[in-house]
């Protein structure tokens, strides 16, 4: 039995529409610390007005927190220990005040070559990129004990999409590391690259599954690419599909570390009309895996 | 080269791909570079060229959107000219390269690369 999860949205109109689901249908809340971060010039991160928000949920409901970011960039090779120190120490600020559960951020880049993709970039799968991703996770381990990485979508790949779970099991092989299992983006990737995700999943060590995202995407627009191929998109902004959903029903039981199953819904996708379907959504992932 | 040095090499070429407004030149030209050992070509090699381009695409269209966000003067001009600003952005993405994550440090660099061109953002 896993606890449920809601992600806590950088905005307001999404935190107001949302306030009744977080008071009433979450067991624990996620957030990506850097939406709650602002510096001003060089200085190192402060929190921010949605610091104050987030940490008021959390008071007022006694509700824990776990974070997932996207900007630790968990695969750069290239010398990055400024940044790298100054996120350090803004995660280490934000584990004081909000008391991770634990802390998950995207396999990939986010910065490349000191270039801020900001996007999750796949990683080639090598025994380099393994260890890399490692030490990150190992420096990350020294702020808040349990921690992991989620399986990206990416729109293309350095490697075998069935590869993949194998490269996950050498980065994961130290006590207290974790999967995120996306059941989103696994299902994105399957469309958009071609591959069958229960053979994705028959690959991949479901022990070390802590927590499962559902969420739901759209298409990119035709104009987009030259070929007018038209790409699943990882964006959140839609209600979970079915597929994902029939994923989740089979998968969640074969996860004997499950602790949380989380939906993810981006910011200003929210309105009124979508508050009884996210509500609907998360008493189906309860019903699920609660 | 090194197994670290080859990766560092092999990041920077897939920088240069995804910085870009037309990621199909430096793409091929990560994939004939002659100092990348044989899995990191083939790596590369493999890489769906739609799914690059796609991806070099949402890495403009998160840049452009922290950069509405990080100023008010700059979502002001959006809104008040988003053919306008969109051409600027296209040539600001193209000029500088993006090094910051931060949407108001990401609106300092535009508002100095529109200064260095004698425009103003608020009155354009």
């Amino acid at each position: 039995m896993a606890a449920i999860g809601l992600t806590l949205q950088p905005e307001r109109e999404y935190c107001e529409a949302l306030e009744p689901l977080f008071l009433e249908e979450a067991d624990y809340f996620e957030v990506a610390p850097e939406t709650t971060w602002v510096r001003y010039g060089e200085e190192a991160f402060l929190p921010n007005g949605f610091w104050r928000i987030f940490r008021d949920y959390g008071e007022r409901t006694g509700k824990p927190f776990v974070a997932h970011g996207v900007g630790l960039s968990l695969g750069t090779f290239a010398d990055d220990e400024a940044r790298l120190r100054r996120w350090l120490e803004a995660i280490a600020m934000s584990h004081a005040e909000f008391r991770f559960l634990w802390y998950t951020d995207h396999l990939g880049a986010t910065f490349l070559d000191g270039r801020a993709v900001t996007i999750p970039v796949p990683l080639p799968m090598t025994e380099v990129a393994a260890a890399a991703v490692r030490d990150r996770l190992a420096s990350l381990q020294r702020i808040v004990p349990d921690v992991g990485f989620e399986n990206s979508a990416f729109y293309f790949l350095l490697g075998k999409p069935l590869d993949e779970p194998g490269f996950f099991e050498r980065i994961l092989s130290r006590p207290r590391t974790h999967l995120l299992l996306d059941l989103h983006n696994l299902f994105t990737n399957a469309v958009n690259l071609g591959f069958e995700p229960e053979a994705y999943l028959e690959r991949l060590d479901l022990a070390k599954v802590i927590e499962i995202h559902v969420s739901g995407g759209s298409a990119s627009e035709p104009e987009w690419l030259p070929s007018r191929r038209v790409m699943r998109l990882d964006s959140h902004d839609a209600p979970v599909p079915e597929e994902v959903w029939a994923l989740l029903e089979r998968t969640a039981p074969r996860c004997p570390n499950l602790r949380g199953a989380t939906l993810e819904r981006m910011e200003g996708t929210v309105g009124e009309v979508d508050v009884p379907v996210l509500r609907e959504e998360m008493r189906r992932l309860r019903r699920l895996v609660g | 080269m090194d197994g670290i040095e080859a990766h560092r090499r092999f990041e920077r070429l897939l920088a240069d791909v995804l910085a870009s407004r037309d990621p199909s030149a430096p793409l091929e030209k990560a994939k004939a570079d002659p100092e990348l050992p044989a899995a990191l070509k083939e790596a590369i090699a493999g890489a769906d060229p739609e799914g690059v381009a796609l991806t070099a695409l949402l890495v403009a269209k998160l840049r452009f959107e922290r950069l509405i966000r990080g100023s008010s003067r700059v979502g002001e001009w959006f809104d008040r000219d988003p053919r306008g600003f969109t051409e600027a952005f296209r040539r600001y993405h193209a000029d500088v390269a993006p090094t910051t994550s931060e949407p108001r440090k990401e609106a300092r660099f535009f508002e100095g690369w529109l200064a260095a061109r004698g425009v103003d953002p608020g009155g354009s």
